[in-house]
This record gives structure tokens, sequence and C-alpha cells, in this order.
């Protein structure tokens, strides 16, 4: 996994530390601390971090100022963290710009997941490998090893692929791997998606006729199962 | 009718009964007194017809028995008999300066009114002998009445409409005096009933009961602020909470996860986890049910997919990881049927998380859970289903008339969830739908949402 840099911003000094203690058990090492708005902007100018993971609720400069001045100068990736898990702050912080929304209390796994969600996405080039149970995929040029066979993806199958690995484990449902392919008005695509998982498999699955790595799930959608041990 | 208007008619229906009842007790009241009347004068008054029965000719002399002397005696009265020609024919006690010779002009005359200043009553006898008897100066007052049949007829009919008339007035201003009273009443009385119902209204503060108004519109303010307050307090108590419990979560998961600690400590930390979850859950819950009580939380509607919805919720239960004791299935009732409906994507999907963590939450012992969705009449039906143990029927009875959702916290230590269904039905509501609770077939709860579809 590549090791990113990830500046975490909160006035809690105990909810700091254990941030810390979450993002280091993951395997980070990268990771600066900051209790107040202003340390969180000279430290972003200065360390120029990878991901923000940002408080709302700060007493000096709340998480809003601090993502605005951000959003001046940066497009960094920045995940929200809020104590009064309302509709309005969710909205306002994601009209602002920040990637992602979380409300404590949270599970770390959650956080990490998302984080990683976010991270994925915004440095789609980085090298990464992912190993499958029957083969390896290459996210950096879309390409399937498979029994020494290199095969590469169509760009639909790639964008299904980057879907279901972002969210690895979970199901990721017909709705959501729809809009990936067909964006915004998906309904009636169905089919389409059966296909292209069925292509995936063809290239991912060493017996396409019985998946273990892109499960069906039935009626809600597919998971994506990595091979046991990797990440 | 409501309350307010029952009453009024009530106080109409009373006041009208006690003008009926004043004029039927006068209208006794005024017969008792004249037969009272009657009946007491009854003995004094004289009779000249009986007094000349006593008086009796015979051969050529007048004679008087001893009643008719004893009757005028008693009346300090005289009486003579005049012949047809009009001349005295028998007197008794007569006063000496009266003639004893009368004209049929004076005859008629004095029959009438008076004889000298003296009042007389006059019988005709039947040989044609006229018997008339003199009482004492102011003993006796006699009138004389004549009257034209018209205005007889008049006179009555007359009676009978100004009786009406002030009958009616009388109901008149009575009505129009309680529609006056009723109607600066009605509004403080709706007031007072609005407030009663938790809904403060603002009133008009005018008009002589204009204090009153201001009360009840300060008891409204009162009472908002209050909510308000409340509102506020959940509020501020579930954001520190929050910080709190976002370190005992995020450590618990992490010693959870913790390869280097023995197993029992693992697990001990994962109960710990799994209780914050819920505690996570609860303060979700009351926060949000609070604002949805008192309209603090806006919906944010957009059109939305029912069947990708409801996978969502289904997906984020499983994804969470669901104990293995259950089960949990979705179907489409018409697969590949696309349903629309316009909603708060957030709010319906935490309805749904919070029927399927009921069914959970109430069946330890595991069971299965299944979410079917589907349309029927034009409605975005979802059903979750499980073959638990199910509700007891009253208590379904009250879920289903959606008063006191929350007491099932009450009525079951166990339940410690009982917050999940109240607010599951103040989302349905909030979008127009409906939910139902019944019996699953053989045993367990199914809940049934019904939503306005597009």
């Amino acid at each position: 996994m590549t090791d990113y840099k990830i500046l975490l911003v909160d006035d809690d000094q105990g909810l700091l530390e254990m941030l810390v203690s979450i993002f280091r058990r993951a395997g980070y090492t990268h990771l600066l601390t900051a209790s107040t708005g202003e340390d969180a902007l000279r430290i972003r100018e200065k360390e120029q971090p990878d991901m923000i993971v940002l408080d709302v609720m700060m007493p000096d400069m709340d998480g809003f100022a601090v993502l605005r001045a951000i959003r001046r100068t940066s497009r960094v990736p920045v995940l929200m963290l809020t104590a009064r898990g309302e509709a309005e702050d969710r909205i306002e912080g994601l009209e602002i710009g920040a990637d992602d929304y979380l409300a404590k209390p949270f599970l770390p796994k959650e956080l990490l997941l998302r984080v990683n969600a976010i991270l994925s996405r915004a440095y789609p080039n980085r090298e990464e490998m992912v190993e499958l149970s029957g083969s390896t995929v290459d996210l950096a040029s879309a390409m399937v090893w498979k029994n020494g066979e290199q095969l590469s993806l169509t760009a639909k199958e790639f964008q299904l692929f980057e879907k279901l690995y972002q969210n690895a484990g979970r199901i990721v449902t017909t709705g959501i791997l729809c809009e990936t392919i067909c964006g915004e008005f998906w309904q009636g695509y169905e089919s389409t998606l059966s296909t292209h998982i069925r292509h995936l498999r063809e290239k991912i699955e060493e017996n396409p006729s019985r998946p273990v790595s892109l499960l069906t799930v039935k009626g809600l959608g597919y998971r994506l199962n990595l091979k046991e041990g990797s990440r | 009718m409501n309350t307010i208007q029952r009453f009024f008619r009530r106080y109409i229906f009373s006041t009208v009964g006690i003008v009926l009842l004043f004029l039927f007790v006068n209208i006794a009241l005024i017969f008792t007194i004249l037969v009272v009347g009657s009946m007491s004068n009854s003995d004094v008054v004289f009779s000249v017809r009986q007094f000349s029965d006593h008086i009796t000719k015979q051969g050529g002399d007048w004679t008087a028995d001893d009643t008719a002397l004893s009757m005028l005696q008693e009346k300090s009265a005289w009486a003579m008999v005049l012949s047809e020609n009009g001349d005295v024919v028998w007197q008794q006690d007569m006063p000496k300066h009266l003639p004893k010779s009368y004209t049929s002009t004076e005859i008629a005359s004095f029959s009438r009114w008076y004889l000298d200043g003296y009042p007389v009553k006059v019988w005709t006898r039947a040989d044609g002998c006229l018997t008339v008897v003199g009482f004492q100066p102011r003993t006796l007052v006699k009138f004389y009445y004549a009257l034209e049949w018209p205005y007889i007829g008049m006179l009555f009919t007359g009676g009978i409409a100004v009786f009406l008339i002030n009958l009616f007035l009388i109901l008149f201003l009575l009505l129009r005096n309680t529609r006056k009273v009723e109607k600066a009443m009605t509004p403080i009385l709706q007031g007072i009933q609005d407030l009663s119902h938790g809904r403060p209204n603002r009133l008009q503060e005018q008009g002589e009961l204009a204090e009153i108004n201001a009360g009840l519109n300060r008891a409204a303010d009162y009472m908002r602020k209050k909510d308000n307050t409340r509102a506020e307090w959940i509020r501020g108590v579930s954001h520190d909470i929050r910080t709190p419990l976002s370190m005992v979560l995020g450590y618990a998961s992490e010693l959870e996860d913790n390869h280097v600690l023995p197993t029992e400590a693992r697990k001990q930390a994962g109960i710990i986890r799994r209780e914050s979850e819920k505690m996570k859950r609860l303060i979700d819950d009351l926060n949000l049910t609070t604002k949805l009580e008192y309209a603090l939380q806006p919906l944010h509607p957009k059109t939305l997919d029912w069947v990708e919805l409801c996978r969502q919720a289904v997906s984020e239960v499983l994804n969470n990881g669901l104990d293995s004791r259950y089960t949990l299935t979705f179907t489409e009732m018409q697969p590949g049927r696309p349903l629309r409906l316009v909603g708060d994507d957030g709010l319906l999907l935490r309805m749904l998380d919070n029927l399927i963590r009921n069914s959970i939450t109430h069946n330890p012992q595991g069971c299965t859970i299944t979410v079917s969705v589907g349309e029927t009449d034009g409605r975005c039906l979802c059903t979750v289903s499980d073959d638990g143990v199910g509700i007891p029927a009253p208590l379904l009875k009250s879920l289903n008339l959606g008063n006191n959702i929350s007491s099932t916290q009450e009525s079951n230590e166990k339940t410690e969830h009982g917050l999940g269904l109240k607010l599951a039905a103040q989302i349905v509501t909030a979008h127009q739908g409906t939910i139902r609770f019944a019996d699953n077939t053989p045993h367990g709860l199914k809940v049934s949402v019904y939503l306005p579809g597009k």
C-alpha cells in the first residue's frame, strides 16, 4: 500500500491521539496533527499533505472556514468530521468542497474505508496492484495478469472494477454500479451491467462460471473479494 | 360539531328553556291567584237572586223570612221590591229620603249605576217584580262594559301578538347576545384547545378580551420556547456525547482488532464496541426524532429509485456485518419494474435501517428478515418482515394507531430500541406515507410502508 501524508485536525487532543493510533495501525506513517484551524492552514502550507481529516467544530476557526481557506489554493482531498451529524452540515461541507463527510461517533473501520476510497479516487495514477485469488489487476494500466497471460480491461470494465475495488469486501448495489458506467440516468441499464460483469469475470476469474472474487449478491448487487491477506 | 359549538348550542337551548319555564310558571301563578281569589270571595258575595227567593208574596202581603233579613243585616244593606209599574211594594231599612216610586228611566239608570250614591244590585223576579238591594256607599264598585265584537276580536289577537312579539324579542336578544359571546370566545377556546394539542397559535390581541388573548399568546410562546429549549438541549447533549463516544468506539474497535491481545480481552472489547454502536444509534435517533417532532428538520426531497434505495438500505446492514444468527434477504415483487418517488434519501434509508434493526433487536435468538419492495395501487411499497417472536396484539394495535410508539420501551425491558419505530413512523408521515404493523405468518412481525409514487 502506498504511504500517504495525512493531516489530522481536531481541537480535542484525546481524539487526535486516537486518530493517529487508528491510522498508524492501518499502516500510515506520515501523520501530521493540528489542534486549531490556523495551525492546520500553516502545516498544510508547509507540508503539503496528500489528504486532510478535518473536524467541523473548533473553537477559533471552524472546519468550514478552514476548508474554504484551503479550497482557495488547493484541491487536496478533505474528509470532514462532525459532532452534529446533521444533514445541513453535510450539505454545507460538500458544497464548500469536502470530498466526504463522517459523523461522530464513527467506527475506525468506516473512517479508514472512506479515507482509502477518497485517496484511490484522488490519486488513481499511483502504482497499485490489486491481488485477487485468480489474478492480479494493475490499476495504473488497467491490465490483468492471469496464469501468466496479460489481458486488458475496457473502459467500462475498468470503471466497474475500480468502483468495486474502492468498496472491496462490501456490497455495491446494482444502481451504484449502473450509475458508474451510465451516469445519472441509469434506469434500464441493468442488463448492460450484467453483460459487463460477465466480461469482467471472464478476465479476472479463474473459472468465470464459478466466481470467487467478483460475487453476485442476489437482488442487491455485487461484491469484490480481495485475495486473503492483501490490504 | 366541535366541543365549543356544542357548548354554545347547549347554552342557547338551556336559556330558551329557562324563558319558557318562566312563562309557564307565571301563567300558572296567575291562574292560581284568580282561582284562590274567587274561592275566598264566594262566601261574602251577596246574591240578589238568593235573597229574592226569600221574599214571598202571600195574598196581598210581601214578607221576607229571617234568612233574608239576616243577609241584609250582615251587609248593612237595605232592600225594596218594585212592582211592574215602578212602585215600591215592599221595603226593608230603605233610607227615608229615597222616592217610593220610580220611572222606567230611573230604574234603567240605577240598575246600571248607583241609586243616590248607593250601589245597588237588582234581580227580575218570576212574577215580573224587581228586587233591588242597596248597599252602603263605598262597599261595591260598579262598572259598565259594552264592547263591539270586532274590537273584542282585535283585542284578543292583539293580546296574543303582543305576547308573541315579546317572546320573540326576548329570544332574539338572547340569541344575539349568545352569538356575540360565542364570537368573542370561540378563538380563545380554540386557542386553548390548540394549545392542549401542542399546536400553539397566535391570537389577535384586540377587543374586550384582548387581555385573555394576550395571556394565551404568552402561554403559546412559553410552550414554543420550552419545545425549542428541549430540542436544543437534546442537540447539545448529543453533541457533547459524540466526541467521548467516538473515543470509546474507536479504542474498543482498535482493541478488538489487536491480535496481540488475548481472545477473551478482544471479545470484551467487541462487546464495548457493539454497545457503543447502540448508543450512537440511540443518539442519532433521539436527535432526529426531536427535530422531526418540532419540524426543525427540513426534508431534502429529490426523485429517487425506490428499489435501489431499498437495496442500499439492505446492503448497508449487510456491509456493517450481520451476526450469523440472522439472515437478511431482499426480493422484488415486480422484478425489473422501475419505481420512482420523491423523498429525502437520507431519511428514507434511515427509516428502512431502523425497521431492519428493530427485527434484529427484538429477536436476539436470531431470525430471517425479508425486505420486499414493489408497487401496489400506484404506491411504492416496502415490507420488512421477520419470522421472530413478533409483537403482542395490544401493542400492535397501539403501534397502528400511531400513539405512544415509544412506549414499546417500557413494556419490555429487552426492547431497547423503542425510538427506532417511532422515528420510522415519523419519517413515513413526513413523506405523506402510511406505515402498518401486522403479524407475520406463522409468527413474527411484518411492517409495511406505503409511500406515494411519482
